[in-house]
């Protein structure tokens, strides 16, 4: 339970990283003209849409991570148990995408940054400044689906974290953990519209950028570290129990 | 309404063909040639409040919520988390997954059952049916699994297909919108719109209502609507769709500017020369369409194997579920006939050639060279000799006279004579005739009934008695005799390569006019640059040997036949068929129509008539003899992006049905890989539109053309004064 709270947790700190981007789209999304209940009911909608999409991809991760794991000669992942060679591998994998995508956090590796940013971006901007405008109320939805595949560092930092648990259970919860941590800030952009000071915007980016640096540290020490029953053991706990 | 809506895509300007999709976008009829390109277009294009697109994006967003929320319960059933004490949810499940999957398939599903529907009323099956039917089959038995409470259910196999294809053809027609980048300017000549200013009040109206004598304001960064004088205003502009070169060219007040060039950096008031919907702009605009909407050869061929595909394909499903029916579970046999089902599906064989060609089509006419036939691209590419001829073509076509041999007249006489029969004449050397004529200022004598003898050169009637002037056969077809000693200096100056034009009248040749044609300065690189490229090159002249010999040599054509009447041509290109399979033929459009007709690829170099009677299936623009090795390459990387689709899209097809119809495919799997495939077909096709511009091979900077072209030639005429033309 631990594991899935610090993810909770810097899903937390990095929703104000969010704010920066998605944050823009909630605001947009803005108030319904049919009151207040109408107004959360529409942003709960689009945040449900968008935790869809991270769980979506969360599960579709874990389970390719499963199908990378079993065709390596493994039957069933055993998180808790010893690893065997081609979780390790998965798990270096994860772990360095995690510390690199976390050194972007700091200002560090500008171009994968950009890389990470710019691919297909455009086509999907584009539908979402069409859904803004529309009023119907499955919009929001639509939206929030759309939002959720946008290209997004964090959203790749736990989806690569997600593919190490190397289960489809284990890898949606991941993501849900991360994807429910966003949505405090998240409803408060859309709901009630405040900003926050952008010093601690940027706290929050470096808080977010720690985590996400701590877990790809663990992950990739799952990997390499002989034995199994280190930090990485307790954690691995969680997702199986 | 438009032509347009009725050939080509409003999204992607490709041909629509059977699979027209009509909407109403902002009043405005459209057609699209698939569903792609009908939400890529709207929520490109789509204004207001009530337009379509967010209601097309809403469907697919919350389509995409049901599917994956379809596909991440299954994810984890397949998992294996509901095994063991939680298996009794399992048909809870099962009835969860029914109820999400059928407002996903509801809306996702509709555009491919209503295509399916309005093409099975009009007794056609086109590849949505295969969607349709593999969907509505996989959700059909996975009702009865879960009323039958059976292990399995298919709901997440029947939305993701969907899905996937839905999404797939958006991304690929957002991705294919480049292709109408390259031809917007070209199709837009038709709907632009002109600023009219009559009498102080601007009025906006379209360019095609517009008369000469209308004054049209340009502002800068439009395209000038119509051909004309500037007025008022001073700016730049860039005339590449028309000449060919993308080069800023000064206009002043009394400039002329032509209909299609961008004015770049001042507003200009413009007086109108013509009617707005003749300039060769406008003509250009309705050959590209016309060309756009063709089917080359290869086309017709992919559309037939498209259009047989889909019953092979419903037959090879329903074989692969009876095969397979025999040996497993039938819910496993049906899955594997979905698979080969989806897979199968034709769109990118039928996407293979249509997209490169209009690539190719567009990247061409960007540089103001026009396609009129798509197959002419295609046979461009497997050209392995070219055939030029030479007056106007690989010479200036602007000769001037550098001698008079006369015999009984004086040259005054036979100059007024010539350039009374010339004026009616076209032909390079006949310009230079009466140009002559009005250098030295001398009126041309009326003539009538003129006769144009093809080859040889024309005759009429002056001052009562028949009056010719043509090469020496016209001389003895007409049986007028030459005096020996004008025969024996008309040979010599034939001998050294010249020209020579006899004129008489009353029926005996009076004077011999000898004159020179200096080749095109880039002519000699053009013609090695078409060696590189493997090319045999041959010269085809009506001229005298010596003369063609002459531009043959300069040049650096080895293979020369000369004194070619133009049905020897043909002959001469029909035998070059036989040992080079596809010949092409350049020339300039004016005199050698029948003859560039004849050859499988006709190419004119700066064609100066009604382009719809254009005989050449590919004109260049003016002075663009230099374009022509680039063409060929273009025409090749067209051909060989047509080639790697072709052969992806059908050994893509090919290996992808096999493992289907073996059931090594999930048919979720074999979706996605559809999807990726026509993608990877645009991406290979959009490499065209980065191919480099034509570079100038090496020649010499030439002489910026701001004067009008007959200050131009006037130029060359005084060389004429010179000692020879005194010998007379």
């Amino acid at each position: 339970m631990t594991y899935y709270l610090v993810i909770f947790a810097a899903g937390f700190a990095g929703s104000f990283h969010c704010i920066g981007m998605c944050g823009g789209f909630a605001c947009a999304l803005g108030h319904d003209p049919r009151g207040r209940t109408a107004t959360v009911e529409r942003h709960l909608l689009y945040n449900l849409g968008r935790l869809t999409t991270y769980c979506f991809l969360g599960g579709l991760a874990g389970a390719l991570g499963a199908v990378w794991c079993t065709s390596q000669g493994m039957a069933v992942p055993l998180l808790n148990g010893p690893l065997d060679t081609a979780q390790r591998v998965l798990a270096i994998a994860a772990g360095l995408l995690m510390i690199a995508l976390a050194l972007q956090f700091f200002g560090l590796l500008q171009g994968l940054h950009r890389a990470t940013i710019g691919y297909g971006g455009s086509t999907l901007a584009a539908s979402l400044r069409n859904l803004q405008k529309s009023q119907s109320r499955a919009a929001p939805v639509a939206f929030g689906v759309f939002n959720g595949f946008l290209p997004c560092p964090l959203v790749y930092a736990f989806a690569a974290q997600a593919a190490s648990t190397a289960g489809a259970l284990p890898g949606l919860l991941v993501m849900l953990s991360f994807g429910l941590g966003t949505f405090p800030a998240m409803l408060m952009m859309g709901g009630v519209g405040r900003v926050l000071a952008p010093a601690w915007r940027q706290r929050g980016v470096w808080l977010a950028g720690s985590f996400i640096l701590l877990l790809g540290l663990i992950t990739l020490g799952r990997g390499i570290l002989p034995f199994a029953a280190h930090v990485g053991h307790a954690w691995a706990i969680g997702p199986s129990g | 309404m438009t032509e347009r809506g009725d050939h080509l895509c409003s999204h992607c300007s490709l041909p629509i063909g059977l699979r027209a999709m009509q909407r109403t976008v902002n009043g405005e009829d459209c057609a699209f040639c698939c569903y792609g390109c009908c939400i890529a277009f709207q929520v490109k294009h789509g204004k207001g409040e009530e337009w379509e697109a967010a209601w097309l994006l809403i469907r697919l967003g919350v389509g995409a919520f049901f599917s994956m929320n379809i596909m991440l319960i299954s994810l984890l059933l397949y998992a294996g988390t509901f095994s063991g004490p939680d298996a009794w949810l399992i048909p809870w499940i099962h009835l969860l997954l029914w109820i999400f999957a059928t407002p996903a398939l509801i809306i996702l599903g509709e555009p491919y059952l209503r295509d399916t529907w309005a093409h099975a009323l009009q007794g056609r099956v086109t590849s949505s049916a295969l969607v349709v039917l593999g969907v509505g089959a996989a959700y059909a038995y996975s009702i009865f699994a879960t009323i039958e409470r059976s292990e399995q259910v298919y709901f997440d196999t029947a939305t993701m297909v969907l899905l996937l294809f839905t999404i797939g053809s958006y991304i690929e027609a957002a991705a294919r919108a480049k292709t109408a980048r390259d031809l917007e300017p070209l199709l837009a000549a038709e709907s632009e719109c002109a600023t009219v200013v009559d009498e102080g009040i601007e009025t906006r109206r379209p360019a095609r209502d517009i008369g000469a004598g209308m004054l049209v304001r340009v502002r800068p960064g439009e395209r000038v609507p119509v051909d004309g004088v500037v007025v008022e205003g001073s700016s730049h502009t860039d005339e590449a769709v028309i000449t060919g070169e993308s080069r800023q060219v000064a206009k002043g007040a009394g400039s002329a500017v032509i209909a299609g060039s961008i004015n770049l950096d001042g507003p200009l008031l413009i007086e109108s020369s013509g009617a707005g919907s003749a300039t060769r702009w406008a003509q250009i605009c309705r050959s590209v369409r016309d060309a756009l909407s063709c089917r080359s050869p290869i086309q017709r061929i992919a559309d037939r194997v498209v259009g047989v595909s889909v019953p092979v394909v419903l037959t090879l499903g329903a074989l692969t579920v009876a095969y397979w029916a025999q040996s497993m579970p039938f819910d496993r046999a049906l899955l594997i006939g979905l698979a080969v089902l989806v897979v199968a599906c034709p769109c990118a064989v039928g996407l293979a050639a249509p997209l490169a060609t209009s690539l190719g089509i567009g990247r061409l006419s960007r540089c103001g060279c026009l396609v009129r036939d798509p197959s002419a691209l295609e046979t461009l590419a497997r050209t392995r000799l070219i055939a030029f001829d030479k007056t106007g073509t690989l010479t200036s076509g602007r000769s001037r006279i550098v001698g008079i041999e006369s015999e009984g007249a004086g040259i005054d006489e036979v100059l007024a004579r010539a350039a009374g029969l010339e004026r009616h004449s076209e032909h390079g050397l006949a310009r230079a005739i009466t140009m002559a004529a009005t250098a030295r200022g001398l009126e041309a004598v009326a003539t009538s009934d003129i006769r144009a003898m093809p080859g040889r050169g024309i005759r009429g009637i002056a001052e009562g008695q028949p009056v010719a002037a043509g090469n020496s056969a016209l001389m003895s077809d007409l049986g007028w005799p030459l005096a020996p000693a004008l025969g024996r200096r008309a040979r010599s100056l034939e001998a050294s390569g010249h020209s020579v034009i006899y004129v008489g009248w009353g029926g005996q040749v009076h004077a011999a006019l000898a004159l020179d044609d200096t080749p095109l300065p880039e002519a000699r690189s053009t013609i090695e640059a078409l060696h590189s490229l493997g090319l045999r090159v041959a010269l085809l002249s009506g001229d005298l040997a010596p003369a063609a010999e002459r531009v043959a040599n300069v040049v650096g054509i080895d293979d020369m036949q000369a004194g070619l009447p133009p049905e020897a041509k043909r002959a001469a290109l029909d035998q070059y068929r036989q040992h080079y399979e596809v010949v092409a033929m350049v020339g300039d459009g004016l005199n050698d129509g029948p003859v560039l007709a004849a050859a499988d690829v006709g190419i004119a170099v700066g064609s100066a008539t009604d382009l719809a009677r254009e005989t050449a299936s590919l004109v260049l623009p003016k002075d663009g003899l230099w374009m022509l090795p680039w063409v060929i390459a273009v025409a090749r990387a067209v051909r060989k992006t047509i080639v790697t689709n072709l052969m992806w899209a059908f050994g893509y097809n090919l290996v992808a049905l096999t493992l289907a119809a073996l059931g090594m495919l999930q048919p979720v799997l074999a979706a996605a890989i559809m999807a990726s495939s026509s993608l990877l077909l645009v991406v290979n096709s959009l490499r065209l539109s980065r191919l480099p511009d034509p570079a100038p091979l090496g020649i010499p900077e030439r002489p910026p053309s701001l004067e009008p072209d007959s200050v131009r030639r006037g130029l060359g005429v005084p060389v004429m004064a010179g000692s020879a033309i005194e010998r007379g």
